[in-house]
């Protein structure tokens, strides 16, 4: 019974997908999400998948989870598979303060990099009610008394918590007194925010998006660089007087020991998946900004990364 | 009454759960008092593994104190060959699992042995049984979710 | 009137063929994976997701909706069967379910929760297509410190899966919240009781620790008693069907747990496990017949089976009106919702007036497609039943180990999943209720962010858990059902010696 209904719905959705299997690539690749099928890791490896198999890149690509430990458990096993040429793992920012918290035996510097692939610009909130309205307000109250500024943002240690801290910093307030409270998935620290719980509140831009259109929250700084193209109004953090950025990014990398020559194999497909037209169609359908970088450039930007967050997660008393 | 038990000696196993609990509280005490990192604000980590800590330990004396008077009840017979075949077939699960024997070895296995503890004696037809639900299992999930399980030589013949 | 309208219309959208179908395989996939412990909902979708970018929106998004009711559905199949609960939320179905099964009352034990999830997601379905934005409001008025004295109601209500012995129950509570402790603490990202093992870091699954107890566990200890005193699993006795009784006894379950699961469910915090307890402890005490409760009683079937559907329905209101995720499934149809480049909240409502009102009115029509499919069904699962012991129960524990391997095939997890059946075993040996541990684990790490957080907002303040009306409240009906059963017995003696 359970076999007909399972065909049944097989059939409907190879149906629906109308897979096309113009695959003339001898490239077979094994991509790791270190975390559990559904998470944030695993769709960018599932789309990678997508993207490669239906630009022919690749003639087959397999997607597997390790689960566990923010991550690290993944790169433990990538890290053990040296020298190996066909596999990838997808991870980032997160990861970075993960393998401190955890006091992980394994980092990052052990693998091979291969590119960044995407970036989301993280964004600080305050209920429309708030009297806050510029970054400079907030930092002032930051400056003036830490306790008093309650942050919602998402788990200990990953990229909210670190924004909030540098922020600390920025405003020149002691990061190791900020009273940042984690909340287990957006929805919950987006109805803290709503319901006017805390001061501020930080996420990806995304997911605070539908409220801040429709007017129940007001940004006061994003942490991009540049203002977002699909939040034009939305000012920068270095536009209010807050020297700081940070991107939320996710890259891929491949097990230590390889040849030049698989390297740069790696790194070509990469290359030519992010220049796809399925690629771009993936970027735009999830919401993702393009954030390429490959190569030396990665790898230097990698380091950088790591130390910048080792610096915070000391500071803020993190890891000690 | 009572004095018969006494005669008899305390009741093991109500003796053992409660050192096993008592055991337990001091585990979750140690762990608690190596923290090193606090909250500033409100609770730290560590307020509630010593409230669980309290807890356990008033369990645990309170198992040692019903040792002493009518203990837990008394269990029927076991049937100790049974529970070592399935015992055995779990432990071959992990065991193929982390030698990288793949997903339908492991079934093959646990299905087997599992019913030869329930008393069948055919273990050739059940593990052929086995087998088969466990390769089945295995392209439907790998075919139809795009989820991989464990795959071993066997499996990667159908990727 | 306005929203009838608009209802009316959605349902003229749900009624194309073409969204009929999309419905028809969601609930199919639903109920096909629901039925698979520790695969919900939510991996479905998420693993759909990029099948379906290329779809028309309204068709793909009223397939995951099928996929989550279907879901729904299906875990209640296996936890009454094979006392495997699937998902936390079908803990509470276990507890009589699986008794009920084993006595010849599967059918029955089925129909009830296939029919009181009907009742429960129509009346949901409704209550979120008339009361959405204004329970929004409510929902959202909920701090950490109402969150905190609802779990500490719910908590006081474990008592009814205690069974003869209050310390044997009491220990297994312990026991769990002592497992919850294991992990990296949500607040200070510290590791807890993980003895520097890195698979520890997560936790223990409540799937793992859940299908570990009962359904190895089970097997462990028939096989264990298999020569003196071997077990007789009937599959059908009396009546496939409900009988007359049964809808006599079941109609007022259903109505009170689809009262429990809808608003906790539309709370941001609220989840599917906590309603499920207070009504199961809930039908406990009003049950007429208090002797049949853990030895299959149908009202325990019956309302915690419409709380978790209700509360599925509860979940879809904070994520329709304002875009806000509170379960793994929700936060996947959200990620379904922006691949399309649609953001739920209030301004869906005016600019997409048919996707919004074509999904609500899918809902209605998947929750009669289910339990049109569902009914039928019922007989060909009670016949599982009827499949020799030996395979049945091999059966049951490669079904209970699948899941742990889709999803986290490592030999530590396997490992935890077994120890966790022989411990299953001996508590089942000494008589020991294995309900509550499983409790404990859920409710202990909620209740204990909860607090944690609250008083991180207040300063360290405890005097907020009081001064706030929600929290006070809640937790003076805590306080209430605590000392209640204590004074009516003191009561009771009390009239006893004037008599």
């Amino acid at each position: 019974m359970l076999t007909s209904i399972f065909k049944r719905g097989a059939i409907a959705a190879v149906a629906l997908a109308g897979l096309s299997t113009a695959a003339f690539a001898q490239l077979e690749l094994k991509i790791m999400a270190p975390a559990a099928p559904g998470g944030g890791w695993d769709g960018t490896a599932r789309s990678m998948q997508q993207a490669l198999t239906a630009s022919g890149i690749a003639k087959s690509v397999q997607v597997t989870n390790v689960t566990g430990a923010g991550g690290t458990i993944g790169l433990a096993q990538l890290i053990g598979a040296k020298g190996d040429g066909h596999q990838l793992m997808v991870n980032g920012f997160v990861m970075v303060g993960a393998i401190l918290l955890n006091k992980s035996p394994v980092n990052l510097s052990q693998t091979t990099p291969i590119a960044r692939l995407t970036a989301e610009a993280l964004v600080i909130v305050v209920p429309a009610d708030s009297p806050i309205k510029t970054a400079k307000d907030l930092a002032e109250r930051v400056k003036a008394d830490p306790a008093k500024v309650t942050w919602a943002g998402g788990s200990a240690g990953g990229a909210d918590h670190i924004l909030a801290a540098l922020f600390a910093e920025a405003a020149g307030g002691d990061a190791k007194k900020i009273n940042y409270i984690p909340f287990s998935g957006g929805g919950e620290a987006l109805a803290a925010m709503l319901g006017g719980r805390v001061t501020a509140g930080i996420s990806g831009y995304g997911e605070f998006e539908g409220q801040i259109k429709a007017g129940k929250l007001r940004v006061v700084g994003v942490s991009s660089s540049a203002r977002l193209a699909n939040a034009p109004d939305a000012p920068t953090l270095k536009e209010g007087g807050v020297n700081l950025e940070l991107m939320n990014w996710r890259s891929v990398v491949a097990p230590p020991g390889l040849s030049a020559e698989q390297t740069k194999t790696l790194s070509d497909a990469m290359e030519k998946m992010v220049k796809s037209k399925e690629w771009a169609e993936i970027l735009k359908a999830r919401g993702w900004d393009d954030a390429y970088l490959g190569g030396a450039d990665f790898d230097a930007f990698l380091k950088a990364e790591q130390a910048r967050v080792a610096k915070v997660m000391t500071d803020v008393g993190l890891v000690k | 009454m009572t004095n018969e038990k006494l005669a008899r000696g305390p009741d093991r196993p109500a003796l053992l759960v409660g050192l096993v609990l008592l055991a337990l509280a001091a585990t979750v005490y140690y762990d608690a008092s190596k923290q090193t990192i606090t909250s500033n604000y409100g609770l730290g980590p560590t307020a509630m593994p010593y409230v669980v800590c309290c807890g356990l330990v008033v369990l645990g004396l309170a198992h040692l104190f019903v040792a002493f008077r009518e203990g837990l009840p008394k269990p029927e017979r076991a049937d100790g060959g049974a529970l070592l075949w399935i015992v055995g077939g779990l432990v071959g699960l992990i065991a193929s699992i982390a030698l990288g024997a793949g997903f339908s070895i492991a079934i093959t296995i646990l299905f087997a042995c599992t019913a030869r503890g329930f008393g069948r004696r055919a273990l050739v037809v059940d593990a052929i049984i086995g087998f088969v639900m466990g390769l089945g299992i295995f392209l439907v999930f790998a075919k139809l979710l795009t989820l991989l399980l464990p795959a071993g030589p066997l499996e990667r013949l159908f990727i | 009137m306005e929203t009838t309208l608009s209802l009316l219309n959605g349902f003229s959208v749900a009624l194309e063929p073409s969204k009929l179908v999309f419905c028809l395989i969601g609930v199919f996939l639903g109920t096909a994976v629901g039925v698979l412990p520790g695969i919900g909902p939510a991996l479905t979708v998420a693993l759909l997701l990029p099948v379906t970018f290329k779809l028309d929106p309204a068709g793909s998004l009223i397939m995951f909706a099928g996929i989550y009711y279907g879901g729904m559905y299906g875990g209640s199949t296996t936890a009454i069967l094979l006392n495997a609960p699937g998902e936390s939320a079908s803990l509470a179905t276990a507890l009589e379910g699986s008794k009920m099964a084993k006595a010849g009352r599967g059918g029955p034990a089925l129909a009830t929760a296939a029919i009181g999830s009907f009742v429960a997601g129509l009346i949901a379905t409704i209550g979120l297509a008339f009361l959405a934005p204004w329970l929004v409001e409510v929902a959202i008025k909920f701090g950490p410190w109402d969150y905190f004295a609802l779990m500490i109601l719910a908590f006081v209500t474990v008592s009814a899966t205690f069974g003869d012995s209050p310390l044997r129950g009491m220990t297994s509570l312990f026991l769990g919240i002592t497992l919850g402790l294991v992990g990296i603490d949500k607040l200070t990202g510290q590791a807890r009781l993980t003895f520097g093992v890195p698979e520890l870091l997560n936790g223990v699954e409540v799937t793992t620790l859940a299908v570990g107890l009962f359904a190895v566990g089970e097997a462990l200890y028939v096989a264990s008693k298999r020569y003196h005193a071997p077990e007789e699993i009937i599959p059908i006795k009396g009546s496939l069907w409900m009988s007359k009784q049964d809808w006599k006894r079941s109609w007022a379950p259903w109505l009170r747990g689809t009262a429990f699961g809808f608003p906790i469910g539309a709370l941001p915090a609220g989840g599917a496990e906590v309603p499920t307890f207070l009504s199961y402890s809930t039908e406990r005490k009003l049950c007429k017949y208090p002797d049949e409760f853990g030895k299959g009683a149908i009202e325990g079937v019956a309302g915690p089976e419409a709380a978790n559907n209700a509360s599925a329905a509860g979940t879809l209101v904070p994520l329709l009106t304002l875009g806000l995720p509170t379960s793994a499934t929700a936060a996947i149809m959200l990620a379904g919702f922006q691949q399309y480049g649609l953001n739920p909240g209030p301004l869906l409502f005016a600019e997409k007036p048919d996707l919004v009102w074509g999904l609500i009115a899918s809902l209605f029509i998947a929750n009669v497609m289910l339990v049109v499919l569902n009914l039928p069904l019922i007989g060909l699962w009670v016949k599982l039943l009827a499949v020799p012991q030996p395979w049945l129960y091999a059966g049951i524990l490669v079904f209970a180990t699948m899941g742990t391997l889709a999803v986290n095939a490592s030999p530590v997890e396997l490992g935890m999943l077994f120890l966790f059946g022989y411990i299953g075993y001996l508590m089942r040996r000494y008589d020991y209720p294995v309900a509550p541990m499983v409790v404990g684990l859920i409710l202990g790490p909620m209740a204990e962010a909860q607090l944690r957080r609250a008083l991180q907002i207040s300063l360290g303040d405890p005097m907020i858990l009081l001064e706030n009306p929600i929290s006070a409240t809640l937790l003076g009906l805590a306080f209430i059902a605590l000392v209640a059963p204590f004074v009516m017995k003191g009561l009771n003696r009390f009239k006893a010696e004037e008599d």
